[in-house]
């Protein structure tokens, strides 16, 4: 289970990193869903531009109430806390359900989102964050609504020409409430059903219901799903007519939990 | 005599091969790369049923069954009447009858290389419908795998006995339809090959992650029209087997006569892909049970039909219907069962042909079994603990001859069961379900024939049938004992525990003895490690070499004491008389570098001997075990949890009881995985499902619980120290007692789970059929 | 291409194909056969090495990722206190057996032990859950890292 060839590169710069991008070379950050998918042959690119080393690709900065992340933050720093506040903590938790240690000590929360596994954790949770995706294009830095980013499975708003450079959140105050909750029956294996709810004071409450095999389903004012998880959780699902009744009932479980955990 | 105590049988020794794992110098297969080696990928068939027309090779070393027309195909007959021989060609010819059924050999420096050559290989080919079911094998006008074969079977079994009368004097009668999953063994150490030709010995020395290397050697031999002393086998460190590497490999041959042809070493290392997509195959069963029973749950007779997917050919040297031929002999379990009628069926279908994995038929049938006892006590109002103890064999019956002719050696079955169901509060579960909570209590009770021997193989049809195993135990000059066993240790501790029934006998301290495993070159013949064989048979055969080598140590000795054979004795590594003592190491030291102070009438076989061991009767030893599960359910999801898992196990007199209970630990994990987890899906047209570990499910260390385990030790009268085989025990009662605990946390909404494994959508799919869910 | 990284303090430099993976350049090249390959897709865990002072798997690092990194294999721990605690509880709990998953499972316990201090048995379970053993059950694996947490705990208090 070898991959099939492919050329190295190693940008130290993000023009030279899309500059490599323009002539097809495929992204990639901690590698570790590439990396799978390169040795099954799943993944069969001429050329891999590793990320890793571009001047401020990880790390964490603050800018008034906008948290900047680094698409290169790997999920384990997340876990470890390295986003302040409120945040930091919800953060925090959703990192540390991520597949195992060692995987999260080189996965990235860019990489992960970008790559939009519909299973993936991030994609269950940014969009139902107030914050923006920020991408790198030839024109500069565009700004991609979190909640917009996932079109579907492994499908997002970047376009060809553009890399994912960071996530921007708004910072939480300490009063607000979330609740995430997801299906495997063992840690690390793909969700079968994601679901996270965000109430911040003063501002409506949102959801994403994801790991639906499609784009997540994001819920931009949540109050009825707060207000009765249950009949609320039924009605949702129902409306995305899943084939598989046992999927229906963990989606439904799953926005329930992490609606009586917002609450 | 402390040091017996500590040392010997019956001690709880740290495992002498740790060391070597615990820095990472275990040396598996694939660490092993001669200079020059060159790596083979396999082109798989990508269809399960086609009929093969061609292939176009890429520019390099590309090998069909055409070109190596030296290799034989493989072949395991049965000698049981009606068996259908079929040839399994190492290359495909002809036809392709499963996915990932090997079709060319690609050859490279590196293994990467050799996949870039077996991608672009084009192959042409005529597809053909496909059985993709056991069942569906069987039905009229199914297309023929085998075409000279009339239809679909390897074999059929039957025991007739008419049983309709029942039904007017049975308080209760069930009929359940259950099925349990094709399985992967999956070991974490895949399989690996490395085959070398020795132009000066003209001896091909294959080295193979394999748990029987004598009988890898023979079917090497036979298939590449060798000499038997032209081949070697050596089966280094390898990295677990559950019955996965008991097995003529079509890749060893390949590798073989590649090496012969190349001149140079070639190696093949199974990846996770390929093994999980060409190789699942264990445990896909199919019953219809029905049993009747008194109003006391006294079971008056039991009808099972069988069917055993047995995959598209039958592998070497078990043959495809070794499972089916089991089920016959062992379906009445522990119980006194007066009536049975059986039919088993191996079908051939388009999927991987089957190996037996630990537990073999066992875990099947204790899952028929035991669910169809709870589907009884329900039905009769009474306890799962009431209607197993109203059927067990008794103590005082041992030992016991059953319907079929088992013979169970010792034991006391209904204690077992009344420890198992002591150490769980079933009340409290009681309390729980009365509560309106989805928990239950579940029971299984099963016991393991092992170490089972010629006259029992034999009646099977297999055509490898063990006979005496054999030890040779020796003194190197510095007195060392080795000892050298044909059988392989991967995991078991063998290095240890045969160590300590030498220390048993010689009194030699177990770090002054080497055990010699996995060469043929250096090892008497033997059958291998399976069967939950290797401790009372090589224990045995150690315990008799090292018996006769302490004779030869006494006479040398007692010469050396100047005194006469009766006057001395074994103690502590010492031949002592009286207040004299002279060391083993003096002996030792005598023989090889002193003979000149040898008596005149010294047997002159020296400080080396080889003893053969077979316990009589032969018919093995039964272990058994009571496994007593608290399981949780959520209705909502499916999930299932397993709170409280206590086993009750006999396994007779216990050489090492920390390596037992590993044995049992590691065996329960993997019951839990069939019972739960693991399962490889095939869609309709036989293509597997689950290429990767995150599909395919094994247990983890959040999936196992914390299990508790009493142990009993009721000696088998029939082995040398009363030993019995229990290394697969472990993983034959997990699917029948945590489904039933399933059920019995069901049962109040009027749900059953039927099917293996109980995965959270069969769980809601059960409730839906019950209207709840 | 060629690939300069230290490996168990030792500085190496190798020539590979940038599609090896570390655990290839380690086993081939290196000949540090102690990291094992259970399934090249990052589930098994039976090749977690340390790189660059935290456990990753060795099969989802291709070569040219590993260029400049510190590598630290089941054979470069040598007295390492943490692991000779590990490797003495690990045999007197019995948690292992055929070896083959050992080298990542020790990896990952002294990651535990060092990062988890306070871990209890549920936290253990699911920090091991990303390392598969097929012999043991797990069970001697989780009671020997609780036992070298809890004579650590001892031995601060």
């Amino acid at each position: 289970m070898k991959p099939a060839p492919f050329t190295y590169a190693r940008p130290a710069d993000w023009p030279a990193a899309l500059a490599l991008l323009a002539e097809g070379a495929r992204p990639v950050a901690g590698g570790q869903s590439l990396g799978p998918m390169l040795n099954l042959r799943l993944a069969l690119p001429e050329r891999v531009a590793d990320l890793r080393h571009l001047p401020g690709y990880a790390g964490v900065s603050m800018q008034g109430e906008t948290v900047r992340i680094g698409a290169g933050t790997t999920h384990a720093a997340i876990e470890d806390g390295v986003v302040p506040g409120r945040l930091g903590e919800i953060l925090a938790g959703v990192a540390r359900r991520i597949a195992y240690r060692p995987v999260r000590n080189r996965g990235t929360i860019g990489g992960s989102f970008a790559h939009a596994d519909p299973a993936a954790d991030w994609c269950a949770v940014l969009p139902a964050l107030p914050g923006h995706a920020i991408a790198l294009g030839p024109e500069g830095e565009r700004r991609i609504p979190l909640a917009e980013f996932v079109l579907g499975v492994f499908e997002t708003a970047l376009r060809g020409d553009e890399l994912l450079r960071a996530i921007e959140l708004s910072a939480l105050p300490p009063a607000t409430h979330f609740g995430h909750w997801k299906f495997c029956r063992k840690p690390g294996e793909f969700s079968k059903a994601t679901a996270c709810v965000l109430a911040t004071p003063g501002a409506a409450p949102t959801a994403v219901l994801a790991a639906l095999d499609a784009a997540p389903l994001v819920i931009a004012d949540a109050s009825a799903l707060l207000a009765d998880p249950t009949a609320e959780a039924a009605r949702l699902v129902a409306t995305l007519a899943l084939e598989d009744p046992w999927r229906a009932a963990l989606a439904r479980t799953a926005l329930r939990h992490a609606a009586e955990a917002a609450r | 005599m402390t040091a017996t105590i500590s040392k010997g049988v019956g001690a709880s020794l740290r495992r002498k091969e740790d060391a070597r794992f615990l820095h990472g110098r275990g040396r598996y297969v694939g660490d092993i790369r001669p200079a020059g080696t060159l790596e083979v990928a396999f082109l798989r068939s990508p269809v399960a049923h086609a009929r093969l027309l061609g292939v176009q090779k890429p520019t390099g070393l590309v090998f069909t069954a055409a070109d190596l027309p030296e290799i034989r195909p493989i072949r395991a007959n049965s000698t049981l009447p009606g068996f259908r021989a079929s040839d399994q060609p190492a290359l495909a010819v002809g036809k392709l009858r499963h996915v990932g059924e090997p079709i060319a050999a690609c050859v490279a420096p590196t293994r990467a290389e050799a996949e870039d050559l077996a991608a672009a290989c084009v192959l042409d080919y005529q597809a053909l419908p496909v059985i993709a079911d056991m069942l569906a094998a069987r039905a009229p006008g199914a297309a023929l795998i085998h075409e000279h074969w009339p239809d679909n079977a390897f074999l059929e079994t039957r025991r007739d006995e008419d049983l309709t009368d029942l039904d007017a004097v049975a308080a209760a009668k069930v009929t359940r339809r259950l099925r349990t999953a094709r399985q992967h063994m999956a070991p974490l150490e895949g399989r690996g090959v490395l085959a070398e030709w020795d132009p000066r010995l003209e001896q091909l020395v294959v080295t193979t992650a394999a748990q029987m290397p004598h009988v890898t050697k023979t079917g090497l031999a036979e298939c590449l029209g060798l000499d038997e002393g032209q081949v070697r086998v050596v089966a280094p460190d390898v990295g677990g087997g559950f019955g996965y590497k008991g097995i003529l490999l079509a890749e060893e041959l390949v590798c073989a006569a590649l090496a012969i042809r190349l001149g140079r070493p070639v190696r093949w290392l199974e990846d996770r892909l390929e093994q999980l997509t060409a190789n699942a195959n264990c445990r896909e069963h199919f019953y219809e049970v029905t049993a009747w029973a008194d109003a006391h749950g006294k079971l008056l007779g039991v009808e099972v039909d069988a069917t055993v997917d047995a995959g598209a050919y039958s592998l070497y040297p078990f043959s495809a219907c070794l499972e089916a031929a089991q089920i016959g002999s062992i379906f009445p379990g522990p119980y006194t069962l007066p009536r049975f009628r059986f039919r088993t069926v191996s079908a051939c279908t388009n999927k991987p042909p089957i190996l037996p994995y630990r537990g073999v038929a066992r875990t099947g049938v204790c899952y028929a079994m035991e669910t169809t006892l709870d589907a009884l006590a329900r039905q009769l109002g009474i306890s799962a603990q009431a209607i197993r103890a109203a059927n067990l064999v008794p103590p005082e019956a041992m030992p016991y001859r059953n319907l079929v002719g088992k013979v169970f050696d010792s034991g006391d079955y209904p204690e077992a069961l009344r420890r198992a169901v002591a150490a769980v509060d079933v009340a409290a579960v009681r309390a729980r379900q009365a509560a309106g909570e989805a928990v239950g209590f579940g029971l299984s009770v099963f016991c393991e024939q092992g170490a089972h021997g010629t006259s029992v193989y034999h009646g099977w049809g297999i055509p490898f049938v063990p006979g005496f195993e054999q030890a040779q135990a020796r003194f190197t000059p510095d007195g060392v004992l080795e000892l050298r066993v044909g059988l392989h240790s991967h995991g078991q501790g063998l290095e240890t525990t045969l160590a300590q029934v030498a220390h048993e006998i010689l009194g030699v301290d177990p770090a002054r003895v080497r055990l010699v495993h996995g060469d043929t070159a250096l090892t008497p013949y033997s059958t291998g490690t399976w069967g939950s064989r290797a401790m009372v048979m090589a224990g045995g055969a150690v315990a008799e070499a090292c018996r006769q080598l302490g004779e030869r140590a006494l006479a040398i000795g007692a010469a050396l004491l100047q005194t006469d054979r009766a006057s001395v004795r074994l103690v502590a590594g010492q031949v002592v008389a009286g207040d004299a003592a002279v060391s083993l190491d003096q002996v030792a030291r005598t023989w090889f570098r002193s003979p000149q102070n040898l008596p005149a009438n010294v047997d002159r076989g020296g400080l080396e001997v080889t003893a053969g061991y077979r316990p009589d009767p032969d018919t093995g030893t039964h272990s058994y075990a009571a496994h007593a599960v608290v399981a949780k359910v959520c209705t909502e999801t499916g999930m299932v949890t397993l709170e409280q898992y206590v086993i009750v196990e006999d396994g007779g007199v216990l050489v090492n009881p920390m390596i037992v209970d590993g044995q049992v630990l590691g065996g329960v994990a993997q019951g839990i995985g069939t019972a739960l987890y693991e399962e490889m899906p095939f869609d309709s047209e036989a293509q597997p499902l689950a290429g990767t570990l995150a599909d395919y499910l094994l247990p983890g260390a959040t999936e196992v619980p914390d299990i508790r385990i009493e142990h009993m030790e009721t000696p088998s009268p029939w082995t040398r120290f009363g030993q019995k085989g229990l290394g697969e025990s472990g993983a034959i009662g997990p699917p029948g007692a945590i489904v039933n605990a399933i059920n019995d946390a069901l049962a109040p909404l009027g749900a059953e789970l039927l099917d293996l494994p109980a995965t959270p959508a069969r769980v809601l799919a059960a409730l839906a059929k019950a209207g709840r869910a | 291409m060629s690939i300069t990284l230290t490996v168990n303090g030792t500085p190496a430099t190798v020539a590979a194909e940038p599609r090896t993976h570390l655990a290839d350049l380690l086993r081939g090249e290196l000949l540090l056969t102690g990291t094992h390959l259970g399934c090249e897709h990052g589930v098994c865990g039976a090749c977690t090495v340390e790189v660059d002072g935290a456990p990753a798997r060795s099969c989802l690092i291709h070569a040219g990722a590993c260029d400049g990194a510190s590598v630290r294999t089941i054979e470069g721990f040598g007295e390492d206190a943490v692991m000779v605690a590990l490797r003495e509880s690990f045999s007197a709990e019995h948690a292992l057996q055929c070896g083959y998953c050992t080298p990542g499972m020790l990896v990952v316990a002294r990651d535990i032990v060092l990062r988890l201090p306070d871990a209890d048995e549920a936290r253990v379970r699911e920090e091991l859950a990303g390392n598969l053993c097929r012999c043991t059950g797990y069970r001697g694996i989780v009671r020997a890292i609780l036992g070298v947490l809890a004579s650590r705990r001892g031995a601060a208090s």
